[in-house]
């Protein structure tokens, strides 16, 4: 049974007939909300941290994973390529996952590498829920308060989630479903990943910049699909004020906690507890669908089906604009070098990106156009790592070099898009 | 299963738990785990850093000098709290040790995938 919270009938919403939304500028300071629990403030779209041990926690965090990324992500790069020399073979030579297993994996800063990023990652996620369960009436009851309160709307469907969602994606404990506060946990731990540089979504906002339009120019409606806690649904709407912007997804605490963020700063957005690929709007009913790293976090079937719902819900002319991994046309080379090799079974196996291979291995641009996509391989750039896009940017405007790690300084590339034909 | 507290809804799911705690990359499970460890202490180093100096950079604005602080004595109370707050962190830092048993090298399970 749905529970629907505040939400317009979609019988009025499929007339077309939409109220122009207030949408505030990013230097909105936060609203004072009924159980806000925000005990050090915030600036600009971000909460600060509830502590400041746990603030300076993630900062060191943040640091090391700096050094992890760079120096020793270069260095382990640097011991393979001897490695393979030293066995007779070019570093950029393919080979099978068990020749690179046997000839890397007892490498000491590979090891080291592999090590320091794993444990990283799956102690930061321990610290930050502590921090929540420790609070647990009160981020609670912060939740409820916003549940039934605007602007925009919150739609929960308890018990649609399939076996394949489940799982715990890049070691967040419970994953996307199975936490009360996975929202919570998926934003301050993304802002880890990103190196603090995206406190204020500011990733999120270069691509929500990227994003095309239909050749006619009409941008009525537009749907975020796989939104986690909607920083993406809420840069859309700061791009396109006039629109009617949703997001969906899979885990309910994750749109709950993207709701109450955006009421929070006062953003007329729509979030709806559903599955991308049964999202539960009318044919034809949107001018754009977005996603962003969402394909590789679904299995290879869920990808078909997401891209065959995504062409049912465009309208004519509509476009699909999928921002992951492979969807840039330079990147979407699955080559075998010995690191590649041990890095994609690293992701896959011990961070637990569980639909890693099936990613790799799907028909993505066949389904596309099997689907009634025109497929455009030259879109405008984008990038998996969206504070690339932010940080290329920057350097456009201040001249001045960014340092991320090993992931920064691609900048955007080409991405694929589709139009609904 | 979801972890909850009290009878509030949740929306929270079952879900599948990962085993990824119980990889060993350095062939040595120990070495492993005083990686977490590692990281553990330089994260709470950062910590007790910033504080002290937002503390010294507060206390320079009201006139306490720095003597003051390398002579301060502490209470019985204090000294009591303090040594609990100590135990927590020996457990944060070290309590990953009595769980990994390293049954996994970093290529289980993978099966020519």
């Amino acid at each position: 049974m749905s529970q629907l919270f505040n939400r317009r009938s979609m019988m009025g919403m499929a007339g077309g007939a939409l109220s122009a939304a207030s949408v505030l500028s990013s230097s909105h300071a936060h609203a004072k909300l009924k159980n806000d629990f925000e005990p050090r403030g915030g600036d600009g779209i971000w909460e600060r941290l509830p502590s400041l041990n746990l603030e300076a926690y993630d900062e060191m965090s943040t640091s090391t994973r700096k050094w992890v990324n760079g120096a020793l992500a270069r260095a382990a790069q640097q011991r393979a390529n001897e490695l393979m020399v030293k066995n007779g073979m070019k570093p950029d030579q393919q080979i099978s996952f068990e020749d690179a297993s046997k000839l890397l994996s007892n490498d000491p800063i590979i090891a080291m590498r592999a090590s320091s990023w794993q444990r990283l990652q799956w102690h930061m996620w321990q610290e930050l829920k502590r921090e929540f369960y420790d609070n647990y009436d009160a981020y609670m009851s912060e939740m409820e308060a916003t549940d039934k309160t605007g602007p925009g709307t919150l739609e929960l469907n308890p018990g649609i989630e399939p076996e394949y969602t489940k799982h715990e994606i890049h070691m967040q404990p419970g994953g996307y479903t199975g936490d009360p506060f996975a929202g919570h946990l998926y934003l301050y731990g993304t802002a880890n990943f990103y190196v603090g540089q995206n406190y204020q979504d500011q990733g999120h906002a270069a691509l929500a910049a990227a994003v095309p339009v239909p050749a006619d120019g009409k941008v009525r409606r537009i749907l975020d699909a796989g939104c986690s806690c909607g920083q993406q649904v809420v840069a859309l709407k700061r791009r396109f004020p006039d629109a009617e912007v949703w997001g969906v997804d899979i885990g309910a605490p994750m749109v709950r906690y993207a709701h109450m963020r955006a009421v929070d700063n006062g953003v007329d957005v729509n979030f709806r507890h559903a599955l991308a690929e049964k999202t539960g709007f009318p044919d034809g009913y949107f001018d754009i669908v977005t996603s962003y790293i969402l394909h590789h976090e679904v299995t290879e079937q869920a990808t078909y089906e997401i891209i065959r719902e995504t062409s049912r819900v465009l309208r004519p002319g509509g476009v699909y604009f999928p921002v992951d991994v492979y969807t840039m046309p330079s990147r979407r080379v699955l080559d075998g070098t010995p690191m590649r090799r041990i890095q994609d079974w690293i992701t896959s196996r011990w961070n637990h990106e569980r639909w890693w291979y099936d990613y790799q291995r799907s028909d993505f641009l066949g389904e596309m156009q099997r689907s009634g996509f025109a497929l455009n391989m030259d879109g405008p750039e984008a990038s998996a790592y969206a504070v690339n896009l932010s940080q290329a940017r920057a350097r456009q405007t201040s001249g001045r070099p960014q340092a991320l790690g090993d992931m920064s300084g691609q900048g955007g590339q080409k991405n694929i898009m589709g139009t609904k034909i | 299963m979801a972890e909850t507290k009290g009878n509030r809804p949740t929306y929270a799911t079952d879900f599948i738990t990962t085993d990824i705690e119980k990889v060993t990359f350095f062939g040595n499970v120990h070495i492993d785990n005083m990686m977490t460890t590692l990281l553990a202490m330089g994260n709470e180093l950062w910590v007790q850093r910033k504080r002290q100096h937002i503390l010294e950079a507060l206390l320079a604005e009201k006139g306490v000098k720095p003597e003051a602080i390398e002579k301060y004595v502490a209470t019985p109370a204090q000294e009591q709290a303090w040594a609990k707050e100590r135990d927590v962190l020996v457990a944060r830092l070290w309590s990953h040790h009595d769980k990994n048993t390293g049954e996994y090298n970093f290529a289980s399970d993978w099966n020519g995938k």
